[in-house]
């Protein structure tokens, strides 16, 4: 097996297991960052959901349970990067080609 | 490490998405002169593995948490440029699919997680090569030392940018010690990942690792 494909396994593993650390234990301690630390000791407002332009919003799909929609999402996520990846690489081989062909001196 | 809309006041907004910009399209020119079509398959896999990494936030003891953010990963196995890549395909993806970090502090975010942490990790990891004789010797401390630095440093500068705002005048002295205190000590995790991943790449395709290139490490 490639180094990719055993990569991108790991990959999708992770998504799978994501909801554990992303909703189940977040849920079960809080997650709190640093960030969060900072900012509420200048009073810093979060205008996340006020200005929020996504229904995915914190890795979430509506309708679904949490831990579904977390998973989901990691998934549609990956998918994206991939599909971008795929289309890059496509439009790198059509470029190589055409400067191929190109007659040179 | 992921600041939200609402934090940056617009001055400091702006400077950090001109700093992407000018970085980003440098980046972008050296990544064209080496990009082959495997190139562009490792970038994305990486990019995708960062990406659901980075979805498995560890909560901590005593009320805080933390993810990888793989900067110094990324840019130990793929060099600045495509590093840069990588981890801004990752932060774009997560502000305009998932709304996590805002987008008008993705300049900031950018600057820390794709441009301060890949550039210390991968300066910490050339500098260890350089200096430590012993290979395995040097690809742990590099890529240890590397993934710490490179959280340190990023959540220094992250407590840099929203310290810095007119309505704060004393900000930054609030907000300094409070990111870069936490990420020296979470940044720990991150540099264990980090050492995890390389010294396992490094034994099985030891040629994948870009920053090794020329420096007669093998």
């Amino acid at each position: 097996m490639t180094c990719l494909k055993k990569a991108l396994i790991a990959t999708l593993i992770l998504v799978v297991v994501s909801p554990i650390f992303g909703v189940f234990l977040a849920d079960l301690v809080g997650y709190h960052e640093p960030l969060d630390v900072a900012a509420e000791a200048l009073g810093l407002e979060d205008l996340t959901e006020t200005m929020n332009w996504t229904p995915l919003l914190d890795y979430m799909v509506p309708g679904l349970p949490a831990e579904v929609g977390y998973m989901l999402s990691g998934f549609i996520g990956v998918a994206i990067i991939l599909a971008i990846g795929l289309a890059a690489s496509r439009a790198l081989r059509a470029m190589r080609r055409v400067e191929d062909k190109k007659p040179s001196g | 490490m992921h600041i939200p809309d609402g934090f940056l006041d617009p001055a400091t907004a702006a400077l950090t998405y001109l700093l992407m910009l000018g970085y980003g399209g440098y980046a972008l020119y050296k990544a064209k002169q080496m990009l082959s079509a495997e190139l562009v398959s490792l970038v994305t896999v990486l990019a995708a593995a960062i990406f659901a990494a980075q979805m498995l936030n560890w909560p901590l003891p005593g009320g805080t948490s933390l993810h990888l953010v793989g900067g110094a990963l990324a840019a130990i196995l793929l060099g600045p440029w495509l590093g840069f890549i990588a981890l801004f395909l990752v932060l774009f993806i997560q502000c305009v699919v998932f709304h996590d970090g805002g987008i008008t502090t993705l300049g900031a975010n950018v600057l820390n997680m794709a441009i301060v942490a890949c550039l210390t990790g991968y300066l910490t990891y050339k500098s260890a090569l350089k200096l430590i004789k012993r290979w395995d010797a040097a690809r742990l401390l590099g890529s240890f030392i590397g993934g710490w630095l490179s959280i340190t440093i990023a959540g220094l500068a992250c407590g840099l940018e929203i310290g810095y705002s007119p309505a704060f005048p004393y900000g930054v002295a609030v907000t300094v010690p409070i990111m870069a205190g936490w990420h020296a000590a979470l940044g720990v995790i991150e540099g264990i990942i980090t050492a995890l991943t390389i010294l396992y790449v490094a034994r099985k395709s030891p040629d994948l690792i870009a920053s090794e290139a020329g420096v007669g490490v093998a």
